[in-house]
């Protein structure tokens, strides 16, 4: 029985040498085929980032003088709080990440995105280092951490130190609204398929005023094309705001540099001026 | 050495009677005192409108009527929900329109209808959230059922 | 494909090694079972799992307790607090009045205006248990089980630290006439950690990770060969412990410090430095350097370990252990800062304060 034993971990060996040998990087129609993780499925491990302009507006947009605006002689020119900024405080192009070009609101519900940007400065809960919901956490220009293997699924996010667990077994409704909602996931091949529910309704998906209600749902891909790339999208549907499910697409960059680390970025102490300042013994003036 | 005796029977005896007593906390989110004014002492009788299930404080807004028949909706503060979502309550444990009575103390800043939520009870006297000796396992009874008979 | 070729022998080296061999296999087999732990696929332990840190042990020994109790003693402490708890939940009169004008007399956190009714805490229902000791103190090192005094050179700096913005003031201290600590309410930058929502109060992430005595001692582990996240539940806050990392600039700080980790034997061992200097873990230094060892002991429990050493506050590093015991409860969210209504009241409350002070309208 030894003999065989030990002949049958030589066959393993050879046999296990082969494949590797004869099974190409790529998958069976040429597409990358990602390493495995510790339970064989593709493995998103590692540091990832946007390089996009979709937190400042999903939509494509020209490039604008500043997030806030007030009307001018010729135009819009940038609203009194944010003019010191000059150049630093414009808005980039982008040819926008919303597949089919723009997000389908309900009249009622479009009128109540332009009151958002219009009062963008008291509104965008970004600015007041609020966390950031699903998915604006995966494009807010910060990096993230994926963190999986055979039993769990983590993300850590640098940006307010946002964090969300992934339930690879649904726990059921979520018992509360959460800003991170309540994610569950499963994978469909080499495509992690993350279904998010249970938001409150505080959140934007962008500095444009885009925004949502409570009963928002998203539905993310995450799949790896190379050894550097994901390609996300997200579908978001919320019948008391859009006509219709929409979706976005983007890819996730891994970060390059060796020391590549999450930060804290928490940022709850830059913003206590601008929240509580009007409340300290001797304030500054405003 | 009788007094060695004597003494490390004394240590044993106070020790025991410190472990005895429940351990007070260390640390809390924040002392009370300082959000809340002592000599403000308030009592609230009135109808949930809304519940924040939010931390670092649950909110209850508790909608009163007042001996002139006017109404006006408090705020008050209770602890972290998560403890109670272990236990298996959620947002619509304690539904919109559940009369309550809630004793505490108002806000330093008495412009503010906020209080903290001292004692939440039913009209009854019994408390909406109570304790529980488990191992965090979600346990929907953990909650009172609704009171037979409400009172103003 | 040559890649992966190359990348595949050394895996299949090690398989061929740790084949099983039925004689080696019955050499190995010793007779008294110690405790092996499931593995990870790397071949370590798999520390995960979500724990509930809760006990009713202290950090610090209560004065002329044992270092452990007999099964008696922890059994009367432990009935003792659940019979607290129940007198918690007992009803009250539903027609009862508002309570006394001037306070109730509660302390501590409490502050003179009561606490919160027993449903809201978790403070822990059980002593912990080390190696079979029904331990009274977290503490081990001192043996007395109490934290060393701070050397006088780091008293002093603690105390001028008061005068300026602190983030060790003790989030119990209740001072509603604004005198024992002055100045601890005129910015948001002198109220602790906790009431400003940058870490949780107590040191629940710390590190080093303590107990907090009233609710949300859920920790988390995630475990990848390259890092093993832990998260704590108050305030949301991920640890990410990079193994075989190393530590960045010293200009480089984090409110938890920096943590790099490897294994020895089947013990986790996560080294942190590069504290801010507001984290202050009691009174420490910026160069405090925290150790951690993680051991699995049993399919449900976690044997954590901590070595706290900071020759600038203490004369010699001092040690602290406890049990972490899984929960089947779930982490939910603690976004704190998004609803922190309560830091604004504070503040109002103490400005209402002065003003009324200054009208000599209160003697409070």
């Amino acid at each position: 029985m030894r003999i065989v034993r030990r002949s049958g971990w030589g066959i393993l060996v050879v046999v296990t040498l082969l494949v590797a040998g004869v099974a190409p990087l790529a998958g069976q129609n040429g597409a990358y085929r990602a390493p495995r993780a510790d339970g064989g499925h593709p493995d998103l491990n590692g540091i990832w980032q946007v390089m996009n302009e979709a937190n400042y507006d999903l939509e494509a947009h020209n490039a604008r003088a500043a997030m806030a605006l007030r009307p001018g002689p010729y135009g819009p020119v940038p609203a009194a709080q944010v003019l010191a900024l000059g150049a630093v405080g414009s808005v980039p192009p982008s040819m926008g990440v919303v597949e089919g070009g723009e997000i389908p609101y309900k009249p009622e519900a479009l009128a109540q995105k332009k009151q958002n940007q219009e009062n963008w400065l008291t509104r965008d809960p970004e600015i007041k280092c609020y966390l950031p919901g699903i998915p604006r956490a995966t494009y807010i220009p910060q990096p993230f951490r994926i963190f999986q293997n055979a039993s769990q699924i983590f993300f850590a996010y640098q940006y307010a130190g946002a964090v969300r667990n992934i339930f690879l077994k649904d726990p059921g409704p979520a018992p509360v609204d959460s800003w991170m909602g309540q994610s569950v996931g499963h994978w469909e091949g080499e495509t992690l398929v993350i279904d998010s529910k249970g938001f409150n309704d505080q959140t934007w998906f962008d500095r444009a005023g885009n925004f949502h209600s409570d009963a928002l749902h998203v539905v993310e891909r995450f799949t790896r094309t190379s050894p550097d790339v994901i390609a996300y999208e997200a579908t978001m549907e919320d019948p008391n705001v859009f006509t219709r499910p929409w979706k976005i697409s983007m890819p996730l960059y891994k970060r390059q540099e060796k020391n590549a680390q999450l930060l804290d970025f928490k940022c709850v102490e830059f913003v206590e001026e601008l929240m509580y300042g009007q409340w300290r013994k001797n304030p500054l003036s405003r | 050495m009788r007094k060695r005796l004597v003494k490390s029977i004394l240590y044993g005896a106070v020790g025991l009677l410190a472990g005895l007593t429940a351990v007070r906390p260390a640390a809390a989110h924040h002392a009370f005192g300082s959000e809340f004014d002592a000599n403000a002492p308030v009592l609230l009788k009135g109808k949930i409108v809304k519940i924040e299930w939010v931390n670092p404080h649950t909110w209850i807004h508790i909608e009163v009527t007042k001996d002139d028949g006017s109404k006006e909706t408090w705020m008050v503060e209770g602890g972290s929900p998560n403890t109670l979502l272990r236990r298996g309550a959620n947002k619509n444990t304690f539904p919109v329109g559940t009369d309550i009575v809630v004793d505490g103390y108002q806000a330093r800043d008495h412009s503010e209808k906020r209080a903290n939520a001292r004692n939440v009870t039913f009209p009854d006297g019994r408390k909406l959230f109570m304790g529980m000796t488990g191992t965090g396992a979600p346990d929907p009874n953990s909650f009172p059922d609704k009171p037979k008979t409400t009172d103003k | 494909m040559r890649n992966l070729i190359l990348a595949g022998i050394p895996a299949m080296v090690a398989l061929l090694i740790c084949a099983p061999h039925p004689a080696a296999a019955q050499a190995q087999k010793a007779p008294a079972k110690a405790y092996t732990p499931k593995r990870m696929a790397d071949g370590h332990p798999d520390l995960q799992g979500t724990y509930d840190l809760a006990t009713m042990t202290p950090v610090d020994r209560p004065m002329g307790a044992p270092a452990a109790y007999t099964p008696e003693q922890a059994q009367k402490i432990e009935t003792a607090a659940a019979l607290q708890r129940e007198k918690g939940d007992e009803s009250i009169s539903g027609n009862r009045t508002a309570p006394p004008k001037g306070g109730d007399g509660s302390v501590g956190a409490a502050g003179n205006v009561g606490g919160y009714n027993s449903g809201w805490l978790d403070p822990g229902s059980k002593l912990t248990v080390v190696r079979g000791e029904i331990r009274s103190s977290i503490i081990v090192d001192p043996p007395n089980g109490r934290a060393p005094q701070m050397l006088p050179a780091a008293m002093q700096r603690a105390a001028a630290g008061r005068a300026r913005p602190t983030s060790d003031a003790q989030e119990n201290t209740n001072d509603p006439g604004l005198e024992k600590a002055p100045g601890a309410y005129d910015d948001p930058e002198r109220r602790p950690l906790g009431e400003r929502c940058l870490l949780g109060f107590g040191s629940t992430s710390g590190p080093p990770a303590l107990p907090d005595y009233f609710y949300n001692n859920l920790h988390q582990i995630v475990q990848t060969p390259d890092a093993v996240m832990i998260l704590t539940e108050m305030v949301h806050d991920a640890r990410v412990v990079r193994m075989n990392g190393q530590h960045p600039p010293k200009n480089i700080r984090q409110w938890m410090g920096d943590s790099i980790g490897h294994w020895e034997g089947d013990t986790l061992v996560v080294d942190t430095t590069n504290f801010t200097n507001k984290t202050r873990f009691r009174g420490s230094s910026e160069n405090l350097h925290v150790i951690e060892r993680f051991t699995r002991v049993d399919d449900r429990t976690l044997l954590y370990q901590f070595t706290i050493d900071d020759p600038e506050t203490w004369a010699a590093p001092w040690k602290g252990e406890y049990t972490w015991p899984a929960t089947d409860g779930h982490i939910y969210e603690y976004a704190c800062h998004e609803a922190n209504y309560a830091l604004t009241d504070i503040l109002k409350g103490a400005r209402l304060r002065e003003k009324e002070q200054a009208a000599g309208k209160t003697s409070r």
